[in-house]
């Protein structure tokens, strides 16, 4: 008996290993290029360690059962009749419950950090329309550009709508994304923490052109976004 | 298979599938109108939660409801409520009266629900007609005529429904101990009935 | 019912249709599908004249419009005409009319030659069979859709379609695939084995069952019809949301009208299972006797029976803001946008469940009679089926967390995501250790249920992490959802359903199946599977957008090794048709019970006798009872039974 466990457990192990590689040599996410990214990658490493924990020992217990417990086909016995253990089934009914609230937890207080405007965010609205973007930089005199530019380091507020079909703006390195749809204003926080150039997504059907509806956004130094400013309203 | 072969194998099927256990008190054909019931309640509980949404959760919509320039006929509209709460109750009449074999009441009754559910379906009509506005009209538009037509759709179903026992009837069908294919649709005739205050008070008077 | 003694050869058709006269004036105007062809044309011709004659009455201008008049003709009065030609009302087109009741003579009931699966059949066996095999036909157009795409897919850019036909074949691939595959084929397993497992003789509306099955090639003649309308088929996705779904051309009418035939079908037959399973138990099965696969279709049936309507309302209005220029979801007449998502998710969440809840029941079977051992923990496996079912109308909006919706809104969907997640694992759990300490038979359908628990649980895990809001709004609406969908609905659902069919196919043909092909089928499968969806996972989070044909660059080498692995998973199929259909003409006959299992249906032949049972079994004990010395779980001849007592 104590054998069995050791294997099951060694089964586990390697599983858990295996899993885990895959976990960490590949890079699973985009570099984080926000303040609102880094707090959700967080959640999203503290989400794999319990799924590899989770996967680790249901794949344990399935293939250690075949391995010991296998019979030819016409094997005619019957097993044992265990019907049920009311401890682990209330084991294995509180823990998930323990883990799922854990999660909706930590989910809550990022929620709540992403969704908090500072003081004084700039202000940018963004307009989807089949099949390109238009930001208007309403604390400039509605400057409008379609291509989208933050300065580093800076709370930036972008209120969204769309002019026909609902569209969804995405910045994969960004980490936050939100539909804009017709008739109605969405909102979303992005504090850009790295410059680089990178790539606005729109990710909701919106009908022919939807795979190409892509604009370019670049974070910049708060010296070069003035001078973009500048540069723009003349 | 030679014909004499396939006669002999059907003769020796036809023995008949053995009678089913009845596991629940509840009758199997009543269960099944209850869930219809139950899946028509969920359809009528989208329009709803359309008319909800356009009314309440559109940051947009007007602040008064009727919106400005839209006008209904909350009175008509009331004595057809009148009409149809009537007809449940000759519909009630026809049921008890069969149970008690009273032929001429049961048939009686029957034929004056069916004629007020069709006088409501008229005036429902004509309504729809003199209303002033058309479904093109916008959200408010959208909604009224939604739920008013969902509605008067399943009196025109009602309607058949209740066109079939009066058929059935007339020829002989029912009696004190047969008599379910008059309180199925029965059930659903109130269900109707019921229905159409919900609406009525949704759309006309809140 | 009184049997009837009839020495002409009338025994094909219905005793309440009038035999007609020679054989040719059979085939035309005789029930069946000659009839129901043309019927369907005067149904088209009807429906035509309908709305030329309410035009022009109304003075709508232009009379002509072809998609009203498709629409209505096409899609109402044209199926109808076709049902009425089948002959699935002439009974109670008779009934009502007042006509005396022939007596029923049963011979529109079972299957004595493959002609009888092409008609009206009452026997839930027929149609169980019916079912599956419609549904396998249109797995194979909607997979044969995916490996289109997929070619396409295989490098950015545009190369075989244009954008129209490739949102199309996404769109229509993912229809057919719910609704003319997962959802009725867990029908059909359940339509043929749920009378047997209760000890009834057939379901408790056996003619309202044949209408539901014949209800289904029409909405999926519908979806794929759609393909020819001007402007291609629907390509708002499934999720047709509006307002784009307003703004396509003709085919997305048929998407609205189609899911209304599919829900109809999918309604009634649950409304079936709902009344069988409560009222036509053999005497002495109590609820907590019942095998969990009834205790799945009896959970999926209500989820249906509440959440299905909703979709229909979702499709009726867009409909009506096409065709009536309504304003239910366009903003500037005053519609709300969001409150189509809201109430198509209010039924599309549930019916991630009708897709689901039937293969547990499945497994359940599968586990519990390969390993020789009792369900573990068989009243809370029962119970979380009704958790699931409770939860899963609470959580709908965790598809909207990116739409844009009332904030307060989030948190409250986000917990009961993440408590549903207990339910779920509280089976996985249990079928594990129902595996513990067992007598494993790795036989073809154990496979299915063991490759089940283990995709299936990296499916629940990625949508823990889709029920975390924060990082939803990372992953939402990429690639990473493709691969939840396609573990879930691929490595949860058809894994069962294959599970099901290898288990039931001795029971359903007499025959067995080729165990060394199914195991060939299960491994290249497996294999081929997990290649094509879990590196989805990693181009989603990446930045890969879904429904889309072109993409960034940098994903073009994975997208390329997902597309073959793609092809390997559609040839794998092949080895699955070639055992059903080699196996069920000239397979070895298969005894009643190959795998001595307990549950009733296995205690009668294979196939089983024409009316199921010659008498109701008396259940005396649980489903499970194995290695209990002694257990039985029903006596199958009663009255015989108590002779040898009393004797």
């Amino acid at each position: 008996m104590r054998k069995g466990i050791v294997q099951l457990v060694a089964i586990g192990v390697v599983i858990g290993v295996l899993v885990t590689l895959v976990a960490v040599l590949f890079q699973w996410l985009p570099t984080s290029a926000s303040e609102e990214f880094d707090r959700i990658q967080d959640i999203y490493w503290f989400a794999t360690w319990i799924s590899i924990v989770i996967f680790a020992v249901v794949g344990a217990v399935v293939v250690y059962s075949v391995w010991k417990w296998r019979v030819p086909l016409d094997d005619d016995m019957d097993g044992p009749p265990i019907h049920g253990h009311t401890g682990l089934e209330i084991a294995w009914t509180a823990v998930p419950a323990i883990l799922v609230i854990a999660i909706g937890i930590v989910s809550a207080v990022v929620m709540s950090q992403n969704g908090r405007a500072g003081n004084r965010p700039l202000e940018v609205n963004a307009i989807g329309q089949q099949f390109t973007w238009k930001f208007v930089y309403s604390d400039y005199d509605d400057l409008t550009s379609g291509e989208l530019v933050l300065p580093v380091g800076r709370e930036a507020r972008f209120t969204m709508t769309a002019v026909d079909v609902i569209h969804s703006f995405w910045v994969p390195n960004f980490g936050q994304k939100q539909d804009a749809v017709p008739g109605i204003e969405t909102t979303i926080l992005v504090t850009p923490n790295r410059t680089g150039e990178f790539e606005v997504v729109c990710t909701e059907l919106c009908g022919l052109g939807h795979a190409t509806m892509r604009a370019k956004a670049r974070v910049v130094s708060q010296a070069e976004f003035d001078r973009w400013v500048q540069e723009k309203r003349a | 298979m030679t014909d004499v072969s396939l006669h002999a194998e059907a003769l020796h099927d036809h023995h008949g599938p053995p009678e089913a256990n009845q596991s629940s008190r509840v009758d199997a054909r009543t269960l099944g109108m209850l869930l219809f019931i139950g899946s028509e309640i969920m359809l009528f509980g989208s329009f709803f939660a359309a008319y909800f949404f356009v009314r309440v959760v559109n940051p947009s919509a007007p602040p008064e409801w009727p919106p400005e320039g839209y006008h209904f006929p909350v009175f008509v509209a009331g004595v057809n409520t009148a009409i149809l709460v009537t007809s449940s109750f000759t519909m009630h009449w026809a049921l008890q009266s069969i149970k008690r074999g009273q032929r001429a009441g049961f048939l009686a009754g029957m034929v004056l629900t069916f004629v007020m559910g069709l006088a409501f379906l008229l005036t429902q009509v004509v309504e729809y007609v003199n209303v002033g506005f058309n479904t093109g009209d916008g959200a408010f538009a959208s909604v009224f005529f939604g739920l008013t037509g969902l509605h008067g759709a399943h009196v025109a179903i009602g309607l058949s429904l209740l066109g079939m026992v009066i058929i059935r009837g007339f020829r002989g069908h029912f009696s004190p101990e047969h008599h379910h294919g008059v309180e199925l649709p029965g059930i659903y005739w109130h269900f109707v009935d019921v229905m159409w205050i919900v609406v009525y008070a949704t759309v006309y008077l809140l | 019912m009184t049997p009837s003694h009839h020495g002409t050869p009338q025994a094909e058709y219905p005793a309440h249709f009038e035999p007609p006269h020679g054989p040719t004036w059979r085939l035309l105007f005789g029930p069946g599908l000659v009839r129901g062809g043309w019927m369907a044309g005067a149904g088209f011709v009807f429906g035509m004249l309908l709305v030329l004659a309410l035009r022009w009455w109304w003075s709508w201008d232009p009379y002509w419009n072809t998609e009203v008049i498709l629409a209505v003709a096409g899609m109402v009065t044209a199926p109808i005409g076709f049902l009425a030609g089948i002959g699935s009302f002439d009974y109670w087109l008779h009934y009502i009319s007042g006509r005396p009741t022939r007596p029923e003579d049963h011979s529109g009931h079972g299957a004595r030659s493959w002609k009888d699966y092409f008609r009206v059949n009452t026997d839930h066996k027929v149609i169980g069979i019916q079912y599956l095999v419609t549904t396998f036909v249109f797995f194979t157009i909607g997979g044969l859709m995916a490996m289109f795409f997929r070619a396409e897919l295989a490098q950015p850019g545009l190369q075989f379609v244009d954008s129209q036909t490739f949102n199309g074949l996404v769109s229509v691939h993912a229809t057919l695939m719910i609704f003319l595959f997962v959802i009725p084929a867990f029908a059909g397993l359940a339509n043929f084995a749920v009378p047997l497992m209760l000890g009834a003789p057939d379901m408790a509306f056996p003619r309202l069952n044949a209408l539901s099955f014949w209800l289904l090639p029409i909405a999926g003649i519908m979806f794929v019809a759609s393909f020819l309308a001007p402007g291609g088929a629907f390509g708002a996705g499934w999720t047709g949301y509006a307002p784009l779904a307003e703004g396509q051309p003709l085919g997305q009418t048929f998407f609205n009208m189609g899911v209304q035939w599919a829900g109809a079908s999918s309604i009634m037959t649950a409304l079936n299972f709902l009344v069988t399973i409560i009222t036509m138990r053999a005497p002495g099965m109590t609820f907590w006797r019942m095998p969990l696969l009834v205790w799945a279709n009896f959970t999926t049936s209500l989820l249906v029976v509440i959440a299905t309507p909703f979709i229909a309302g979702s499709q009726f209005f867009v409909m009506f803001d096409r065709i009536m220029h309504t304003s239910f979801f366009t903003p500037e007449g005053g519609g709300y946008v969001l409150g189509y998502q809201h109430i198509f998710w209010f039924y599309s969440h549930p019916a991630v469940y009708i897709m689901m809840l039937p293969g547990f029941g499945i497994v359940s079977e599968v586990i519990s009679s390969m390993s020789r051992k009792p369900i573990f923990g068989y009243r809370l496996m029962a119970l979380s089926l009704m958790g699931i079912l409770v939860l899963g109308f609470s959580v709908w909006a965790h598809h909207m967390f990116v739409a844009g919706m009332a904030d307060w809104l989030r948190v409250p969907m986000m917990i009961t995501t993440l408590l549903i997640a207990i339910p779920t694992g509280i089976k996985v759990f249990s079928w594990v250790a129902t595996l513990w300490r067992g007598r494993i038979h790795l036989t073809t359908p154990m496979l299915f249920a063991l490759g089940f628990v283990t995709m299936f649980v990296i499916g629940g895990l990625s949508g823990i992490y889709l029920g975390s809001v924060p990082i939803d709004i990372a992953a939402s609406d990429t690639y990473f959802i493709v691969a939840h969908i396609h573990y879930v609905l691929f490595g949860g659902s058809v894994f069962t359903i294959f599970a099901g069919i290898y288990y039931w196919f001795p029971k359903m043909t007499g025959r067995m199946y080729s165990e060394r092909l199914g195991k060939w089928h299960f491994w290249l499968t497996f294999v081929s599977f997990n290649a094509t969806f879990f590196p989805m996972h990693y181009v989603g989070l990446r930045g890969m957008p879904r429904r889309v044909f072109d993409y960034d660059s940098a994903f073009g080498d994975l997208n390329f090794a997902i597309s073959i692995a793609s092809f390997v998973l559609g040839a794998s199929f092949i080895v699955f048709v070639y055992n059903m259909i080699t196996s069920w003409v000239r397979g070895p006959i298969a005894e009643a019970n190959p795998w001595r299992a307990r549950t009733l249906e296995w205690q009668v032949s294979s196939p089983p006798p024409i009316f199921n049972f010659d008498e109701i079994p008396q259940v005396v004990g649980g489903p499970y009872e194995y290695g209990v010395p002694g257990a039985r779980h029903a006596i199958m001849s009663p009255s015989k039974e108590a002779q040898e007592v009393h004797a």
